[in-house]
């Protein structure tokens, strides 16, 4: 008890001389007082807002750096960058490993014949350089003519045309261009289609013309051969967007108009506030942040409550999201093989599984109609039961999302209250300023709070659900009290309202450092 | 526009090569991109009939696939009651304008003969295919007598 009384006043006494304090303490005893930021607060994250320059900038040092390394065109090192995640040295590795199979799955070659097969890395190698090179598709007229002098001699002295299978017109040999497949088709019909496949919102996945032939177009030949500035424009777009999106650490800002791009090296489902537009987002999913609650529970939780609307009726009967990106997708006719458009994931509409998978398991999905949850909505005692588990979620969680919608208004009220207040001659101003801190931390708590209610629903039931949910009520009701002391404060509540503000918070850290799932991995 | 020249040659290629299995090819006479065709299928339970198909050609073709339907109504798990097809090598997304129109009804006959009823249009076919073939290929005779067109005397 004694020595506890005295590093009391120990501690008093450093308060007293609190600048002295700063000038006589050498570095190493700041460091012990200071807490390690990530430890102390379970929501801290360390992130940069980037404008579209500095991403370009970002990006394109990436690829210089790809580059030299490799000596290959920007355009080749970007579609290898795209499809490792943007890590250059993955990209190093897997080439000095296998050259030509990191061109197949990148789609740069097509996949090679057996033939080609005894050919080796330094011969891949070879090929990508020939590949880009600037004038790399054109078709070659030495290649050509290599091909076309074994079946007669004097082409060399006539121009050599031939047909182009899209638009079946003869035309000059160097009208036409081809990628590392060899399939070749004159500029008119390639541009046609890049400008067909630019308005369709695809970019970076465009592909060979010819049938079964999947080699990607790299952006340097849609660049040439596109010249319309509005399609050029709208290929970038396109295109930086893919980029930003294969991109683990960056993430659009989804603040409406907002050009942001934010990046973290820490991938994970904290909130980041966008310097620009303040919108507060989560990191991992884009969507609202929603700690405690997950980001797939949080999504299956929206979908639900949404379900009320008609347009969420319609989403549910009508579209499905893809199981890999999670796109949503409307059926618009056709068969349950679904191929998505964004990812080109191949899924049975039916149960959402990969379609590999299918063939002889048809009857698997044909079983719909067994599904537990419809089996389950038969049963009428069920039904009411988990819908009043439902509501009971629901309710709360509305409740405070209303709370939250009305804070403008509390300020409002507020500020009046200390109008009049100040009229009356009971404090200054700067007296009362107190109380909007108070308020703000008020949205704070309750804003995770909302968050907890679908955690809960979600939860097993047992001793950590338990726990949860004893934490849950005890920062309702340090909420409820804070809301409370605010709305009757006087000047002389200060120090009681700072205590209650100080309990609520410490209750709010204390569930997410328990139960938000990042903090325990991390 | 390039899709008059590139049909014309198309049009004569088929009729050309007189397929035993896609014959009667024409296009209407004002319109180069509506054609129609007789399907004549080899294999049970279709190869007693022959059916009747149209295929429509958007303005943009050969950017944008066609589209083929059935005029002849057939017993079949990926052909629905309207006429529809659901035929990968015409969606949008596996869309190639180099594809000809012979691959894709190669591809459409290779349905017929053999339906693919892990990708049903009418699911209740597909499972009667699956679980009751005899009773799938009786039903589909009986149709195919009844709906279908004569099939040619070659």
């Amino acid at each position: 008890m004694d020595s506890d009384i005295e590093m009391e006043l120990e501690s008093d006494n450093d308060g007293e001389f609190d600048d002295d304090y700063d000038y006589y303490n050498t570095g190493e005893d700041c460091d012990v007082e200071r807490l390690d930021p990530k430890r102390a607060d379970p929501e801290y994250f360390e992130y940069d807002c980037l404008t579209v320059e500095d991403i370009e900038k970002l990006l394109n040092e990436l690829v210089e750096k790809l580059n030299t390394i490799l000596q290959i065109t920007p355009s080749l090192a970007k579609v290898l960058l795209l499809e490792h995640q943007w890590n250059n040295a993955a990209v190093v590795e897997k080439y000095r490993q296998d050259a030509n199979a990191l061109l197949v799955t990148a789609r740069i070659k097509p996949p090679t014949t057996a033939a080609e097969a005894a050919s080796t890395s330094a011969a891949a190698a070879a090929q990508l350089l020939r590949l880009s090179s600037s004038s790399g598709y054109r078709t070659s007229t030495t290649l050509t003519s290599s091909l076309t002098t074994a079946a007669s001699g004097n082409l060399q002295q006539q121009p050599q045309r031939r047909m182009c299978p899209v638009c079946a017109s003869t035309q000059p040999n160097d009208k036409f261009y081809s990628l590392a497949c060899g399939h070749s088709f004159c500029k008119d019909c390639w541009t046609i289609y890049f400008e067909t496949q630019i308005f369709q919102g695809i970019s970076i996945q465009i592909g060979c013309m010819a049938q079964q032939c999947n080699v990607r177009v790299p952006e340097d030949l849609v660049l040439t051969l596109v010249t319309r500035p509005v399609m050029r424009d709208k290929y970038q777009q396109f295109a930086f967007k893919d980029y930003v999106k294969s991109h683990p650490q960056l993430r659009f800002c989804p603040g409406p108009n907002c050009q942001i791009i934010v990046q973290s090296t820490e991938i994970c489902a904290k909130r980041a506030i966008c310097k620009v537009c303040h919108t507060g987002f989560c990191f991992k999913c884009g969507m609202d942040y929603h700690a405690p609650t997950d980001c797939q529970i949080i999504r299956k939780w929206l979908t639900k409550c949404a379900d009320d609307s008609e347009t969420a009726n319609y989403i549910s009967a009508h579209t499905k999201d893809c199981p890999k990106c999670h796109i949503c997708i409307e059926k618009n006719g056709g068969c349950n093989h679904m191929q998505c458009f964004n990812c080109k994931h191949d899924f049975c509409w039916m149960c959402l599984g990969d379609w590999k998978t299918h063939g002889s398991e048809y009857y698997e999905c044909s079983r719909y109609k067994d599904n537990p949850n419809i089996a389950n909505e038969s049963v009428h005692v069920q039904a009411r039961e988990a819908l009043k588990k439902y509501l009971h979620y629901y309710e709360r969680w509305e409740n405070h999302s209303k709370s939250l919608k009305l804070e403008q208004q509390t300020i409002d009220r507020l500020r009046q209250r200390i109008n009049t207040k100040v009229m009356n001659g009971s404090g200054t101003w700067i007296d009362w300023q107190y109380l909007f801190n108070a308020a703000a931390l008020l949205a704070k708590c309750r804003y995770t709070l909302q968050y907890t209610y679908p955690y809960a629903y979600y939860m097993e039931p047992g001793s950590r659900k338990n726990l949860f949910e004893y934490q849950q009520a005890q920062l309702e009701a340090e909420i409820e009290n804070l809301s409370w002391k605010i709305e009757r404060a006087e000047t002389t509540d200060r120090a009681v309202l700072e205590n209650q503000m100080d309990i609520a918070e410490k209750r709010r850290t204390t569930l997410l450092k328990d139960f938000f799932p990042l903090i325990g991995k991390t | 526009m390039t899709a008059p020249r590139r049909l014309r040659k198309e049009l004569v290629d088929l009729q050309e090569s007189s397929l035993k299995s896609f014959r009667d090819i024409k296009a209407d006479d004002d319109n180069l991109l509506r054609w129609t065709g007789l399907i004549v299928p080899d294999n049970p339970p279709y190869n007693k009939g022959a059916f009747r198909i149209e295929i429509n050609f958007p303005a943009e073709y050969p950017f944008k696939p066609p589209k083929i339907s059935f005029k002849t109504k057939i017993y079949h798990p990926n052909i629905d009651e309207k006429g529809q097809v659901c035929l990968p090598i015409i969606s949008t997304e596996n869309w190639k304008p180099a594809t000809r129109t012979d691959q894709v009804v190669q591809a459409l006959i290779a349905l017929i003969n053999d339906p693919e009823p892990e990708h049903p249009l009418r699911a209740e076919l597909a499972e009667e295919f699956l679980k009751d073939k005899k009773k799938f290929v009786k039903n589909a005779e009986d149709y195919t007598r009844k709906h279908s067109e004569k099939r040619p005397a070659d």
